[in-house]
């Protein structure tokens, strides 16, 4: 069980307010991630869970249960930190029993549960080892193994895989998302990446400076972004956006168009322009497209075949039920 | 428990100690200085109980300003501090420059060279005025003997006998006069802190761009320049910390003071405080409170400048 | 190092011969100490430079008869176990308040319990001579002393420990306060076995600086609680009668405590400059 309820949370550090009044529910067996531009306040909103911070005002309470005032090594959550904050004086096999040991629990219970845990993560054969002697992904599921041998109401992970190197980061992603179907404890997750947040979320809170920009599903969020922010932040390479007349005949303040929502020919089509950078990847391809007369840049996805140089005019039609239109609020019409 | 209090209660021990530490003595001291307070007197038996009826002002504050001995006493601390800090910043920088690259046995001599700091003030005392300084029986006395002896030789000697048969012979020096035994407490609490600066210049010294003083090399700069224009700076900081501290240590200087120069007039202000007490009280506490307010003024640059890189 | 390729080898002769020089030159006082307390108190006051005698026991063996030395070095000892070991629970967990829960007031807190340091002892010696002796009835005890020499002594520590513990990873404590330990349980589950070093040589610090101090143990006790420091300054030899023995029990006085600094010299600049030399 974990349900997790926040209602009218603030919190300020002095005089600046980093979350205005705020109110989120994170059902049980959810997987939650948290995702904004660094310093929005998803961090803090955590740790504002966790009991690691205080809340100004406003309550929170996991399974019905007021917990705002509770210490927060008696919230009974795990957290998986950025760092791992592992302890380096104890070895792995310490470092998954402690929590365990601090709840007073049976030694061969212990021992029957660090055994499970270090089995199902790969870590049986360096139970022994200490944290110095692991590697990142290694140090990082033995931080996923303390908290797992607790049985918590929810897991937290405040940017788990930020300093994996880019291969392990996918990899270690996939085992957070089989974890989480196996387990089906509740999680949150805190992320600056956008992908992460796309590929294992059941909820996606969007945060801008403190306030909920959206939630929903990823592909709620994909599809129907409330507002130029979401719909800027969510999708990568990023929507582009267009002012001005071209977005006035579609009755809006601005317009937007996914990379992927554009085809590109070299003979007709609505807008043209020049093409500038091209990425090749292989399956795809995107072009950077100059000199629209609509945005500085267009990027624009195209097949991974298609061979345009740089300087060459191309033309580009956009899905006519593809374009996202805002008013002058920034707000989805 | 909110997440304040109990951080306020983990440090409550610590700060009400040291509040009582500060607060009490010190408020004895300051009300002792303005009343007519002594151990012994006769005449006036009522003094030798403190008592507000015995309030005297700023009489005590007058009486020490015009005792000769108070100018005297502060004369010769500053002269004693002054003097030590000066050497030792000088034969700090030279040695920690010296030994600051790798050479045989550098962690030997590191280890040789730090020892003085750690021989309590007693014993560096007793050590230095009766088996290094004394005229007679030191190291100095024999020295000075010895070079005599070497002198009275060379002038019986032939060939040579003629031009050393002017020469005087030397007269050692006693470090047991009012001035010269400040002299003696020089020479040993520079002796004794030397150390102590070699080694912090030296932490700072191991810190310095090594990049910097590549790229000085290939700009054509020679060693002395490196250490006018690229050391020297980098060492202004600890220089400063280092006069600091001492400032604040010096200027409470006693153990060495009584033991070299007990009755022979040599003071500073501890010891003229010390020498206050032994009967009139008032007195002694207007010297002490003369004595905060100068150390006072040293602490206050110092917190100044360690403030700023104390939360980084 | 470019640099030091730079200089010839006959300069790094040089510098080699020259750095010696120095730290022997340094070192010879304390030698000269050491070798006089070998000597008989006959030869001790020989006005020659003597190298060479023949080494006697005797010193050391009669210091006990001479100076009732133990009494003294036991009073120390005890004096500055007792008061480290105080210091030292009292300042841990203040200092770690100070770095894992710094609120605006820290920073104040310890520079005001820095100036506590720089007071001068001697503006309060009479009103702390009057307390313990007429009013509370310590004078001349172990305790005062020990209660002096934490409180002199605790701001440095204080401070050494806070610059220790600022190394620390907060996310550690607070992955341990995730993994349900209470505040006593951060402190000797984590803390304490995290900054094992920098509380030992804190601690190692903080005993040598008791050990050697000259104000407080000489102007505070009379005979029963009195240090080595009392005995020394008490016994400065009438002009040299007794400088064998005199040098024997300083040597006894010092050793130690001399053997101590050697493993904590490096945590001494951090302790006395306070962090702000790296």
């Amino acid at each position: 069980m974990g349900r997790i309820v926040l209602e009218n949370v603030t919190k300020s550090f002095g005089d600046v307010e980093v979350i205005p009044p705020l109110d989120l529910t994170i059902e049980d067996g959810e997987f939650a991630v948290f995702v904004g531009p660094s310093g929005c306040g998803k961090s803090t909103l955590l740790r504002l869970i966790a009991g690691l911070e205080e809340l100004t005002s406003g309550s929170v309470s996991i399974d019905e249960e007021d917990v705002t005032l509770v210490p927060p090594s008696k919230r009974g959550l795990a957290m998986v930190f950025q760092s791992y904050a592992l302890y380096p004086h104890m070895s792995v096999r310490k470092n998954i029993a402690f929590p365990l040991r601090m709840s007073k629990m049976e030694q061969s219970e212990i021992d029957q549960r660090v055994e499970a845990a270090a089995q199902s993560l790969n870590l049986i054969d360096y139970l022994d080892h200490k944290p110095g002697q692991l590697s990142g992904g290694q140090r990082q599921r033995v931080a996923i193994g303390r908290a797992i041998v607790r049985e918590p109401a929810a897991f937290l992970f405040d940017e788990p895989l930020s300093n994996l190197d880019a291969a392990l980061r996918v990899g270690m992603r996939l085992e957070i998302g089989e974890l989480h179907n196996r387990l089906k404890t509740t999680m949150v997750y805190v992320t600056h990446d956008q992908v992460e947040a796309m590929t294992m979320a059941d909820k996606i809170v969007v945060l801008q400076a403190g306030v909920i920009e959206q939630v929903g599903s990823p592909l709620e969020l994909y599809r129907t972004p409330r507002n130029i922010f979401v719909a800027g932040f969510i999708g990568s390479p990023k929507m582009n956006f267009i002012e001005g007349d071209e977005a006035a005949k579609h009755g809006a303040k601005t317009i937007g168009v996914r990379p992927e929502h554009i085809s590109v020919s070299d003979s007709q089509g609505e807008w043209s322009g020049v093409v500038g950078v091209s990425e090749h990847l292989g399956s795809d391809t995107f072009f950077h497209i100059h000199e629209t007369g609509l945005a500085e840049t267009m990027t624009v996805r195209a097949d991974g075949e298609v061979g345009f140089k740089h300087g060459d005019r191309v033309f580009l039609t956009p899905r006519a039920d593809a374009i996202h239109k805002f008013d002058d609020k920034g707000l989805r019409i | 428990m909110s997440n304040r209090t109990l951080p306020r209660l983990l440090q409550s021990p610590a700060v009400i100690l040291l509040l009582i530490w500060m607060i009490v003595p010190l408020s004895m001291t300051l009300y002792f200085s303005f009343i007519r307070y002594v151990l012994n007197n006769l005449r006036r038996p009522e003094w030798t109980t403190p008592s507000f009826s015995n309030w005297r002002g700023f009489g005590n504050y007058e009486f020490v300003l015009n005792n000769k001995d108070f100018i005297f006493a502060i004369q010769n601390s500053l002269l004693i501090v002054g003097s030590i800090l000066f050497f030792t910043v000088i034969f700090g920088v030279l040695i920690a420059v010296l030994i600051n690259q790798s050479f045989p046995g550098r962690g030997i001599v590191r280890v040789l060279l730090i020892s003085p700091f750690f021989v309590m003030p007693a014993v560096n005392a007793v050590l230095w005025i009766n088996m290094i300084l004394d005229p007679v029986l030191g190291l100095q006395g024999i020295a000075v003997n010895g070079l005599n002896d070497i002198i009275v030789g060379l002038k019986d000697a032939p060939l040579v006998g003629w031009f050393f048969s002017l020469w005087p012979t030397l007269e050692p020096i006693s470090f047991r006069a009012t001035q010269t035994s400040a002299y003696a407490v020089i020479i040993m609490v520079t002796w004794q802190w030397t150390p102590f600066a070699v080694l912090i210049f030296m932490t700072s010294l191991q810190s310095e761009d090594q990049q910097q003083k590549e790229a000085a090399v290939l700009d054509g700069a020679g060693p002395w320049s490196q250490f006018r224009f690229l050391t020297l700076p980098h060492l202004g900081r600890p220089i400063a910390i280092v006069v600091m501290i001492q400032a604040i240590f010096h200027l409470s200087l006693y153990a060495e003071i009584e033991i070299v120069s007990r009755g022979n007039g040599n003071k500073n202000l501890p010891y003229l405080i010390g020498e206050f007490a032994n009967n009139n009280i008032g007195a002694a506490s207007a010297t002490g409170i003369f004595a905060v307010i100068l150390a006072n003024i040293v602490a206050i640059f110092l917190l100044r400048m360690i403030g700023k890189t104390l939360m980084e | 190092m470019a640099i030091v390729a730079q200089s010839t080898r006959y300069g790094k002769v040089t510098r080699t011969i020259l750095a010696w020089a120095v730290g022997l030159l340094f070192f010879f006082p304390i030698f000269w100490l050491v070798l006089t307390s070998f000597k008989t108190d006959a030869d001790a006051v020989k006005p020659e430079f003597l190298f060479f005698f023949t080494p006697t026991l005797e010193n050391y063996l009669n210091m006990t008869e001479n100076y009732d030395y133990w009494r003294f070095a036991t009073n120390s000892i005890i004096t500055s176990i007792f008061a480290t070991v105080f210091t030292l629970a009292v300042g841990i967990p203040c200092a770690y308040a100070m770095a894992f829960n710094p609120s605006r007031a820290t920073k104040d807190v310890l520079m005001w319990m820095l100036s506590t340091k720089m007071l001068p002892a001697a503006a309060v010696l009479y009103p702390m001579t009057f307390l313990t002796k007429n009013f509370l009835g310590i004078y001349d005890t172990h305790f005062l002393v020990i209660i002096v020499l934490s409180l002199i002594n605790l701001p440095i520590v204080v401070w050494m420990l806070f610059t220790y513990f600022k190394e620390i990873p907060k996310d550690i404590i607070e992955a341990g306060k995730m993994d349900g330990v209470n505040t006593w349980g951060e402190i000797r589950e984590i803390l304490i076995p995290l900054a094992w070093g920098g509380i030992a040589s804190t601690a190692l610090l903080c005993f040598i600086f008791c050990w050697n101090e000259a104000y407080w143990t000489v102007r505070l006790t009379t005979t029963e609680a009195a240090t080595l420091s009392k005995l020394i300054e008490g016994n400065r030899a009438p002009e040299g009668l007794f400088f064998g023995r005199l040098s024997a029990v300083s040597a006894a006085a010092v050793g130690p405590i001399v053997v101590l600094g050697w493993f904590c010299q490096k945590q001494l600049v951090q302790g006395l400059t306070f962090g702000a030399v790296k």
